[in-house]
């Protein structure tokens, strides 16, 4: 079922939080509500299970206005940050919980506890109490605990964050897994690019209560629209270089680096401009020779990380294969891929 | 550094339990003392020994006259005529009579001819009556009595000088009484009726109340509901008892009320018993409900928001979430609450000894406060601490057992069982 948030607002006291907000979700959809810590995103998410209600603005669910419904009536699983299991009743009275309360037969709720239990796999754990249960389990059974009323919306907010780092990778797998199985449309929030990109269909990033851009994973890192977005995708991150524009071409310092860019033809000279370049593409490929003295070295396994001072003092990151030639201290003269940069005005927006 | 915690805990939470318990074994009063006593053959201790000696008591209830050498030595000193003491000690030493009149007609049969006047005054000489007489010691009333013909066995010896004992004794006759008398029993009602009511009505369900509607309030609102749901708790008892009073004496708020409407002015406090109870449940209800409202309150506090959140987009209503939610996880405040509660309405009465002192008649007399009466506070003087201890003591044993019964009822095992976690 899509979800429509339409001028959505909402204020705590005189605190604006969000202002004017929309946002579209497909029907079957799943969409990461992406940005960093205090931005919203989880007031947006409790906006739409009608925990909290909107100041100003439509919530519609399919063509249905649910801005007024409360939360009970609004068809909505969620799976809280911190699973907000109830911790005197068992796994199975936890995961009925949505059904008792809508007093289904107790012989259809054992059942259908059963179905969605195997489904999450902890069909074993039913008669524990979540005390009784590891960090990953007890996301397991608020998965299920959410899924069992086959909601229309599945809100997730954080789901992760209190895991394990190889747990993640497996609950990452497997929510998915589950949205695709049942159809639903979700919502997903985190603060964690690789969760946001690995897992939804689009990602909306948000900053500081608004929508600053929505794509596909790839199309929005490739094509960033502003330069928060660019360095809140890619691990490692992207490295912005400060210069200014002069005849259309980026320019680093004085009588330093000088870049041709198709994207500054009609920008002003002197204009203040900032090059993000992205780790993968400063090093072995392109076509601008770059010099400067690396400080820093890290393997990552498969791949080598390097920090490079310009001699303007700047700093840009580079991702190689592993290679043992360069070492902290070394001058290096390595090649920049310049048709792979992105130019941002002082304010932050793409050119 | 356990050292004075222990000696803290034995000399004020072990000691009075002790002490009410030794108490207890006791026929401790106002007529015992509390120190020993003496022997001294009263008319009570005559009534005692009726049953089993009737002879003795009617004997040792009468004035006995003995001619001993005390007695002629008195007589000398008196200075009257010579012969008597001399025909007295060679015709009549040793010689006992049992009542005045036999012992004034020897007296009266002496050669010297004594006058009516002198017959009474050597008679009184040798009276050697027992009654009244205190003896400081056991050996001292046998001695006497012996003297005044009377030999008794050594059983007879301990049935006397049980009898005629004045100071208190270890017994268990307390606890007969407590068991047997009809007053009791229905004291004991009573305080099952004052206790369970007040406690299911008020200091619980009321408070639950109190704490559930003010946690779905505004916070502002809710704190100056809970405010005013303390003020009884925070008036010193006297005023606050004082208020009711005036509420419902003949002159006060009620009675002028009524009388808008021709009712007669009465004392609605007093006037019966089931209007006593009425308010003696009101006044400590009152008082009882702000504690179980304080500690349910902060334990739905302690309970996580996201469980609120998460129970209604699960789709529950305010009710199912107070069902399901909120009371199961207020399992251990309750029965903190009906513990406590139990044990302090069992033990205090000083709300009902300022509003109606037990009354009208008896009708709200608790356990409590019967047994205050009783050890420390009654109209006919006769303070009866054994009894009172004896009353003090059942009420230990029954906070005990009651406690002991909540703990099972609650299942205390299950709230403090260990989790038990594997990845
Ligand atoms: N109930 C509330 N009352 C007041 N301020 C709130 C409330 N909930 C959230 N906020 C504020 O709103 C902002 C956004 O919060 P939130 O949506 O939780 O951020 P996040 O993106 O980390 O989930 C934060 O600055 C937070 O302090
Ligand atoms: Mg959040």
């Amino acid at each position: 079922m899509r979800i429509l948030l339409d001028k959505f607002s909402k204020s705590f006291g005189s605190t604006r939080i969000i202002e004017d907000m929309d946002l579209e979700v497909g029907s079957g959809e799943m969409l990461a509500l992406l940005g960093p810590s205090g931005c919203g995103k989880s007031t947006t998410l409790f906006a739409v299970c009608g925990i909290h209600r909107p100041t100003s603005g439509r919530i519609l669910f399919g063509d249905r206005d649910v801005t007024h419904l409360p939360s009970q009536e609004r068809n909505v699983g969620v799976v809280f940050q911190s699973y907000a299991l109830y911790p005197h009743m068992t796994v199975e009275e936890n995961i009925g919980f949505p059904l008792m309360v809508k007093r289904v037969a107790a012989a259809d709720i054992k059942k259908q506890v059963a179905d969605i239990a195997a489904l999450v796999h902890i069909g074993d754990l039913l008669g524990r109490r979540p005390a009784q249960l590891s960090g990953g389990q007890q996301q397991r059974v608020a998965l299920a605990r959410a899924l069992i009323r086959r909601p229309d919306v599945l809100l997730l907010d954080e789901p992760l964050a209190n895991l394990d780092a190889k747990l993640r990778l497996d609950m990452r797998s497997e929510i998915r897994r589950l949205q695709k199985e049942t159809g639903i449309t979700a919502i997903l929030v985190t603060h964690d690019q690789v969760e946001a990109m690995s897992m939804c269909d689009r990602i909306a990033i948000m900053k500081s209560g608004e929508i600053v851009q929505i794509a596909t994973p790839s199309d929005m890192y490739k094509d960033p629209r502003t330069s928060f977005v660019a360095s809140f995708l890619g691990n490692p991150p992207i490295s912005f270089l400060k210069g200014r524009a002069q005849q259309g071409a980026f320019v680093l310092g004085e009588n330093g680096l000088r870049l041709p860019l198709a994207a500054l033809s009609g920008i002003a000279d002197g204009t203040a401009l900032s090059l993000g370049v992205r780790p993968e593409h400063f090093g072995t490929a392109g076509g601008v020779p770059v010099e400067g003295r690396v400080v820093f070295a890290e393997t990552q396994g498969r791949e080598n990380l390097y920090d490079v001072v310009l001699p303007d003092g700047s700093v840009l990151r580079s991702i190689q294969p592993v290679r043992d030639d360069v070492k902290p201290g070394d001058s290096v003269r390595w090649n920049l891929d310049s048709a792979s940069t992105f130019v941002f005005a002082a304010d932050g927006q793409r050119l | 550094m356990i050292a004075p915690a222990a000696i803290m805990i034995f000399l004020f939470f072990l000691m009075p339990v002790v002490l009410t318990a030794i108490f207890a074994m006791t026929n401790m009063s106002t007529a015992t003392g509390i120190s020993g006593g003496a022997w001294q053959v009263t008319q009570g201790a005559i009534n005692r020994l009726k049953a089993d000696m009737p002879d003795l008591a009617g004997g040792i209830a009468e004035p006995r006259f003995v001619i001993d050498e005390e007695g002629l030595a008195a007589l000398e000193a008196l200075k009257i005529k010579a012969g008597f003491s001399i025909e007295l000690r060679t015709s009549h030493m040793g010689e006992v009579f049992p009542s005045r009149r036999e012992a004034e007609r020897m007296i009266k049969a002496l050669k010297d001819r004594p006058s009516t006047r002198e017959v009474k005054q050597i008679s009184d000489l040798f009276n050697r009556s027992v009654l009244n007489t205190r003896f400081e010691n056991r050996d001292g009333l046998m001695a006497s009595l012996n003297k005044l013909g009377f030999t008794l066995t050594p059983a007879e010896q301990e049935t006397v000088a049980a009898a005629t004992y004045t100071g208190w004794v270890w017994t268990t006759e307390n606890f007969k009484i407590i068991g047997n008398s009809p007053d009791m029993a229905q004291i004991f009602l009573n305080t099952a009726f004052y206790v369970s009511v007040t406690l299911l009505l008020f200091n619980v369900s009321y408070a639950l109340f109190l704490a559930i509607t003010t946690h779905y309030m505004p916070a502002s609102t809710a704190s100056i509901f809970r405010a005013i749901w303390l003020l009884p708790r925070i008036t010193p008892v006297v005023i606050y008892v004082l208020m009711w009073k005036w509420l419902t004496w003949d002159s006060g708020f009620i009675s002028m009320f009524m009388g808008q409407f021709g009712y007669p002015v009465k004392n609605y406090l007093l006037d019966s018993a089931y209007n006593a109870w009425f308010f003696v449940i009101l006044i400590n209800g009152f008082i009882g409900a702000s504690m179980g409202m304080l500690v349910f309150s902060s334990a739905i506090k302690a309970i996580p928001q996201t469980q609120f959140h998460a129970s209604e987009v699960d789709g529950a209503s305010r009710w199912q979430q107070v069902r399901h939610v909120i009371l199961p996880q207020l399992r251990w405040p309750i029965l903190f609450v009906t513990c406590y509660q139990t044990l302090s309405l069992l033990a205090s009465f000083n709300e009902i000894l300022l509003s109606t002192r037990g009354g009208p008649g008896r009708a709200t007399e608790v356990w409590s406060l019967a047994a205050y009466h009783t050890a420390l506070n009654n109209y006919t003087g006769n303070l009866e601490y054994g009894l009172g201890a004896a009353m003090a003591l059942v009420l230990v044993v029954v906070g005990i057992v009651l406690s002991l019964i909540y703990l099972r009822i609650f299942r205390y095992d299950t709230l403090i069982s260990k989790p038990l976690i594997e990845d």
